[in-house]
């Protein structure tokens, strides 16, 4: 493999006297699927907040693209080119299908001078994105407080889809997925990573994770307790290293 | 339900207190001799001018998810400075520019700075040292008041340069200048909220804050925008107040505040934030000068104005939540 595109460094996060992270060292390759295993509190989505920086990490270092990196703000790092997807939902409820979509992103013109927001763009945008993905919501003009579970958790994979960058994070997304669902948002993962992205994909259900992933990456306990290439392992293995029953960095088995 | 009747249905549940107001016109002016003059009407919009563009300001920030119970004393507190500095009489220092014009922009621009600083230091605390928008403000409703007093020493000023009083006597159409800036705030601020980028954060922060900040929108810079916002827009209700009055005393505008509530909350604005457009707080405003101006020519005693408009804060919060029950069976 080339180049990594994202390499953690012994990166470490303290919360006061609480070690959540103990020193996370991996790295995730250009249009490359690692899924992250934990068991819950392992330290996952810290780790997910720190890449996408909506935690500064307490020490260690991180290199995205073989530059030194560090996101103060998810704004810092949705520029580098990182898009995440969150467990709890990070849409707006109180606005409609197309406003979510372009949250901070809104396609403008300029009218003297001052922008302005140039509606019919942007739902022409997400028409196109929704229908390739093959999403049906009744009306984009609808607020997504009107919106199923299942229809919110759709729009925020399109939207993940659509901006790309070089790395998408993906914590438990499928949380509120029916099966057809899931699997189409599998398909959407494969797709996303053929494109050259990196994707790193933060799932509890084993099954998932060796559907999608290239590699495998567990932790327990605030410290990478494995990191192996999918087809060199077992779920079974998998599952011994998040519970702890075979020792660090044990590889192959089964 | 076909598209039409549910287009048509929801044309009418976004703009309910523009099809009250309309109501209440109506039967006001068949059950009320004399209520249906072009006068009367001019004499809401006119009216409502003060208390128009001090709300604008309450609901950008109520929009925002946050609150500002400020804006009646920064207003005060601004019509004291524009009255201090720019009239004649009373404790006011009379302070002549030349030409007279110039006092013009030099009492509107100290109207905003007062307002834009407090504004902003309201924003700073709410913000960035992360305490409750509520209690800041309210310090600060209670601590600028104080201060209109301390500067008037309790007395008032009296006889505005006639430059500046020009806006509140000139009319165009019926209405004075005064009248026509808040209409022209209300066209401006309401642009500025439905097609801006700038607009349209302030409503997603108002609904979901984490997941704006998420998405990258600088939320901290937004939020004092609009605290500055709506501080210095309380500093233009001042002014207005000022060039009413003709002067400043220093019990001016007391009561305001709650006025503001009211037809912000009627006006179809969430106090939760994220709900609410500028045209309904419009609404709102003169809903509640149109009852003011009936209540005045029925001859009762003005003290039922504060019950009604209570009991109209109160069916604006009922009707929100029947509003609310409707949409989810649309959709």
């Amino acid at each position: 493999m080339s180049e990594p595109l994202l390499v953690l460094d012994n990166v470490t996060k303290n919360y006061g006297a609480i070690e959540a992270l103990k020193g996370i060292s991996f790295s995730i390759g250009r249009g490359e699927v690692v899924a992250l295993l934990g068991d819950n509190g392992a330290g996952k989505s810290t780790l997910v907040k720190i890449i996408s920086g909506g935690l500064e990490p307490t020490s260690g270092r991180m290199l995205f693209e073989g530059k030194e990196f560090l996101a103060r703000s998810p704004a810092e790092a949705k520029a580098a080119g990182i898009e995440t997807v969150y467990q709890d939902l990070s849409l707006c409820t109180n606005v409609d299908v197309v406003a979510n979509f372009f949250m901070g992103r809104e396609i403008t013109r300029k009218v003297l001078g001052i922008p302005v927001l140039d509606e019919r763009a942007m739902e022409a945008v997400v028409e196109k994105a929704l229908a390739t993905a093959g999403t049906r919501i009744p009306s984009l003009r609808t607020n997504v407080e009107h919106l199923s579970g299942g229809q919110r958790q759709a729009i925020e994979l399109n939207r993940f889809v659509h901006w790309g960058g070089k790395l998408v994070l993906l914590d438990e997304p499928f949380a509120a997925l029916g099966v057809e669902q899931t699997r189409r948002g599998l398909d959407m993962i494969r797709q996303v990573a053929s494109q050259g992205i990196g994707v790193v994909i933060i799932t509890h259900i084993m099954q998932q994770a060796f559907q999608v992933a290239d590699r495998i990456v567990v932790i327990r306990q605030g410290v990478v307790a494995g990191d192996v290439a999918r087809n060199k392992t077992s779920p079974d293995a998998v599952i011994n290293m998040i519970t702890g029953e075979t020792l660090a960095g044990a590889g192959p088995a089964g | 339900m076909n598209p039409r009747t549910r287009h048509a249905l929801e044309f009418v549940l976004d703009n309910l207190v523009w099809f009250m107001l309309l109501f209440v016109l109506v039967v006001f002016s068949i059950f009320i001799p004399n209520y249906f003059q072009l006068g009367i009407f001019a004499n809401i919009i006119e009216a409502s001018s003060v208390l128009g563009v001090m709300s604008i300001g309450l609901a950008l920030v109520i929009i925002a998810g946050h609150m500002d119970l400020s804006v009646e004393s920064v207003a005060a507190l601004s019509a004291m400075a524009v009255g201090i500095l720019f009239c004649s009489s009373g404790i006011g220092l009379g302070v002549q520019l030349h030409p007279e014009w110039l006092m013009v922009p030099v009492s509107l621009l100290l109207a905003l700075a007062v307002g834009g600083l407090i504004g902003a230091f309201n924003g700073y605390l709410v913000v960035r040292v992360k305490m409750s928008a509520f209690i800041i403000t309210l310090a600060s409703y209670i601590w600028v008041r104080g201060l209109v007093l301390v500067i008037s020493g309790g007395r008032s000023a009296q006889d505005l340069a006639p430059a500046i009083r020009w806006f509140g006597i000139q009319r165009l159409a019926g209405l004075p200048l005064t009248a026509w800036i808040a209409v022209a705030c209300f066209v401006v601020f309401s642009l500025i909220m439905a097609k801006t980028p700038f607009g349209r954060h302030l409503v997603m922060i108002g609904g979901n804050e984490t997941a704006t900040f998420r998405a990258g929108i600088r939320v901290n810079r937004n939020l004092i925008i609009a605290f500055v916002l709506a501080g210095a827009i309380a500093g233009l209700a001042g002014w207005l107040l000022a060039i009413r009055t003709s002067g400043a005393t220093a019990n001016l505008g007391v009561g305001l505040l709650f006025n503001a509530f009211a037809a912000v909350v009627i006006g179809g604005v969430s106090l939760k934030g994220g709900v609410g457009t500028l045209p309904g707080v419009y609404a709102g405003v003169l809903l509640l000068s149109a009852i003011n101006t009936a209540i005045n020519l029925m001859g009762l005693p003005a003290n039922f104005t504060q019950v009604i408009h209570g009991l109209l804060v109160l069916a604006a919060v009922l009707l929100d939540a029947f509003k609310q029950t409707i949409r989810q069976r649309l959709a």
